[in-house]
């Protein structure tokens, strides 16, 4: 079945609380503004996937944070829109300089942390501050050209040594988040935040809580409580939204559409994602030193198969995906063309070789299938070593042990890897790193998107590596169900809005 | 029989300490650790290294192996690196749901494989003695997965009965919730479990019909029935108590399996995701506590056997 991902994004985005009614045989779900009865005190359960090892946003990585704890329980002075602008969240209000190298940010008056405690501008530079100065917290990096933080009043002021125009985006994820000054909370279990849910409570290795604020400074939650379930088997997932028992499913395995559209209650909603499928080459070892074999594999490999056998998402050919400053269309640069991939190999004299893929054993193996039978066409052998996660860390990543490597990352603007000479993509192009730190100077937003095309339409050309997809957001929601996001919610998924019908 | 409880126990003792070393070094040998975990997809070697430090991983393995045991001996199993939490309290937490699951099972598991095994025995040779058997080999090559999908689709989506997957989070406090969430799993494992051990119970009481005194019973009087209820059924009890001590260890591994499938807060699940987060204090304390549960029920049936086994104990 076809589906427009950005018409759905659009339907959704327009109206405020909507009602998903059944979408089966429609190219879109129908997204309309009827009005549900609300329950204020009802709890709405979500299947989410992966399950983070700790809380503590500071220190550990891994987008299953962001995903819940970001908006909902941590705040920062700006946030994100579903269509990913940037507003305004504990500031009400703030301004860049036209050198770029001053922002100004007008602290909100009456925030009450979860504690109680009101949010004052010295918790304000003093969150900054500890991010900036801790290297292990995450994101640390992502404040070095801040160079000092300062608060007159409700007014905080950012000054910075060179501009950075990926600075307000950086604010809204996790090195911009503000905690209490001195608080003794434990992170790794529990939160104090400002947002408008509280962190009720987290049963390991089954459920979060969180429970609606009831002192938020802005608009209140729409329910009571929201239970975020983790189930990691897509059937079991399946069987569980079959038998009522969750509200809404995210990360839900598109193939299984029709078995749970069939029943009625539920409705698949897909969006848009920053998930890029890469299929990353260690071109550093023969024989990925030649770019004629990249290339050979990348027109090897059929985009739109592996696209179809997903059942979401859309293709991509270069770094950046579509909801990204700086995409363009890149499928010229390598398109599926067999012929062309073993004339290419001839010419390397790279006919017959064999290639390790390793693959973190959570994306399952419908991709890695297609890859061995798409390269086995051109006359590439692939064994496929599928690895825990930890293991993938450890053999790709830190010790780029490796020929190709597939895994999804998902988070959103990270072209940066691709001007890292020392990031597991072993791709070292020093163009393509003026021109980033060229689009991060710029003080002009086109500008520093046009750069940010340039360097990427390189890194395709280059054949760095092949991006095999770009996932979308697969969410099924039930029809007692309105509010829920669909754009990029392995990253953030916002609940605030969320309501539930009274029936 | 003192002596020999403690000769067991000691080497109880000793299979611990022997299986402890062995826990430590094969969770070593796994790739990649927590700090990279914790550090993630954008880390520089440096901050890897920081929290590495922090968490103490760069100790020697001796050292750490003997702050392990030190710990233990002093009551202290050690404590997640990932959050902190005891993994003793993690353990008491989890067990609510497994040691009920197993027991479960196990009931289940009897349930099954007494009557029908006994059942196929006496029936042996007859059209549905040889069904009995062929239909038990049969479940008992079934892989747990497949069996519990289709249960899950039967009692929980079609008939909507039970729960599909999941506990109630207000866990044995709505014990009626509980015990539903828990039936489905249970007789996945117990009908699994149930056939490979009615082969057992079958086999057993084949052997036992086929000795001296059951037909001197027969020949006293007793229909061959009557003569095996009595004299055979206590000797079937006996091999079965020492089939059951190793179930248990089959009933743990089925749980992990289990536990995955129905979303099932238990040991299993929790052990599965500690390993893939590399959390290794809190594995090692959890596979411990396993092995000594499991080395614990052989000492227990072990001694049964000498109580009740009048032979065993003349033997000494």
């Amino acid at each position: 079945m076809l589906r427009r991902p950005t018409l759905v994004a659009a339907a959704l985005l327009a109206a405020g609380a909507l009602l998903l009614s059944g979408c089966t045989g429609d190219p879109a779900p129908e997204a309309t503004a009827t009005a549900i009865t609300p329950d204020p005190n009802a709890s709405v359960d979500i299947r989410l996937v992966l399950e983070p090892g700790n809380l503590d946003i500071r220190e550990t990585a891994g987008a299953a944070l962001d995903q819940i704890l970001i908006d909902n329980v941590y705040q920062g002075l700006v946030s994100r829109t579903p269509e990913q602008d940037i507003e305004p969240s504990l500031a009400s209000d703030y301004e860049v300089s036209p050198d770029g190298l001053t922002y100004t940010f007008t602290l909100r008056e009456g925030v009450l942390f979860h504690n109680g405690e009101e949010l004052t501008p010295e918790d304000v530079v003093w969150s900054l501050e500890q991010v900036r100065d801790t290297e292990t917290f995450r994101d640390s990096a992502r404040l070095a050209n801040v160079e000092s933080i300062t608060a007159d009043g409700q007014t905080i002021t950012l000054s910075l040594s060179a501009p950075d125009s990926t600075l307000l985006w950086n604010l809204t994820g996790r090195a911009g988040l503000i905690l209490k000054k001195g608080d003794k909370t434990d992170r790794k279990t529990a939160a104090n935040g400002t947002g408008p849910f509280t962190l009720e409570s987290w049963k390991q290795g089954d459920s979060i809580t969180f429970a609606r604020n009831e002192d938020y400074w802005g608009e209140k939650a729409k329910v009571a409580e929201v239970v975020f379930s983790y189930v990691r088997d897509p059937q079991a997932a399946l069987s569980g939204a079959l038998a009522g028992e969750f509200d809404a499913l995210t990360g839900f395995d598109a193939t299984l559409t029709d078995q749970i559209e069939a029943g009625g209650d539920f409705a698949v909603v897909i969006g848009p994602s920053t998930d890029k499928g890469t299929l990353a080459f260690n071109s550093k070892k023969a024989p990925l030193n030649d770019i004629r074999v990249r290339q050979a594999i990348r027109q090897a490999i059929d985009k739109e198969s592996i696209v179809a056998a997903l059942g979401a998402g859309t293709t991509e050919y270069g770094p950046i995906p579509e909801l990204d400053p700086g995409y363009e269309d890149l499928s010229a640069v390598a398109p599926f063309d067999p012929d062309a991939s073993r004339a290419l190999l001839a010419e390397a004299g790279a006919e017959g070789i064999t290639l390790e893929l390793t693959l973190a054993a959570d994306y399952g193996t419908t991709v890695a299938q297609i890859l061995v039978s798409n390269l086995n066409d051109v006359g590439i052998t692939l064994k496929v070593n599928q690895v825990e996660f930890a293991t993938w860390i450890n053999d790709v990543y830190i010790n780029q042990d490796y020929d190709l490597s597939f895994v999804l990352h998902t988070e959103a603007r990270d072209f940066e890897n691709w001007a890292n000479p020392a990031y597991y993509f072993t791709y070292d192009n020093p163009e393509v790193q003026r021109l980033y730190a060229e689009s991060l100077a710029a003080t002009d937003e086109a500008e520093s998107d046009d750069l940010l095309r340039q360097a990427a339409r390189i890194v395709s050309e280059d054949h760095a590596a092949d991006w095999l997809y770009n996932g979308a957001s697969v969410v099924a929601v039930s029809s007692g169900i309105a509010g829920l996001p669909s754009v990029n919610v392995n990253e953030r998924l916002n609940v605030a809005e969320v309501v539930k019908s009274a029936e | 029989m003192i002596r020999y409880a403690l000769t067991r126990l000691a080497l109880l003792l000793l299979g611990l300490l022997v299986a402890s070393a062995l826990i430590f070094l094969t969770l070593r040998v796994l790739p990649g650790d927590v700090a990279q975990l914790i550090a993630g997809l954008n880390a520089t070697p440096e901050q890897i290294e920081a929290i590495r430090d922090r968490l103490g991983l760069d100790a020697p393995l001796v050292v750490q192996y003997l702050q392990w045991i030190g710990g233990i001996l002093t009551g202290d199993l050690g404590s997640s690196q990932l959050t902190g939490t005891p993994v003793i309290d993690e353990l008491v937490q989890k067990a609510e749901v497994t040691i009920p699951l197993g027991l479960m099972a196990l009931t289940v598991a009897l349930l099954i494989a007494l009557p029908f095994g006994v059942l196929s025995a006496v029936r042996r040779g007859r059209r549905d003695g040889t069904a009995l058997n062929v239909g038990a080999q049969t479940i008992a090559a079934v892989p747990v997965v497949w069996a519990g999908m289709m249960l899950v689709i039967v009692f929980a989506v079609w008939l909507g009965w039970l729960p599909a997957q999941g506990f109630p989070r207000e866990g044995w406090d709505d014990p009626a919730r509980a015990f539903r969430s828990l039936l489905l799993p249970a007789v996945t494992i117990g009908v699994i479990e149930g056939a490979m051990l009615m082969r057992f119970v079958r086999s057993a009481t084949l052997q036992a019909v086929g000795q001296d005194y059951v037909r001197t019973a027969a020949a006293k009087g007793l229909t061959r029935t009557r003569a095996l209820l009595q004299h055979g059924l206590p000797n079937v009890g006996l091999s079965i108590i020492t089939v059951l001590g190793l179930q248990v260890a089959g009933i743990l591994v089925g749980a992990v399996v289990i536990e995955q499938l129905f979303g099932l807060p238990g040991i299993g699940r929790m052990l599965v995701a500690d390993v893939g987060n590399r959390d290794l204090p809190k594995v090692q304390g959890e596979l411990l506590v396993l092995t000594g549960f499991v080395l614990v029920v052989g000492f227990v049936v072990d001694l049964l056997h000498r109580v009740i086994d009048p032979r065993q104990r003349e033997a000494e």
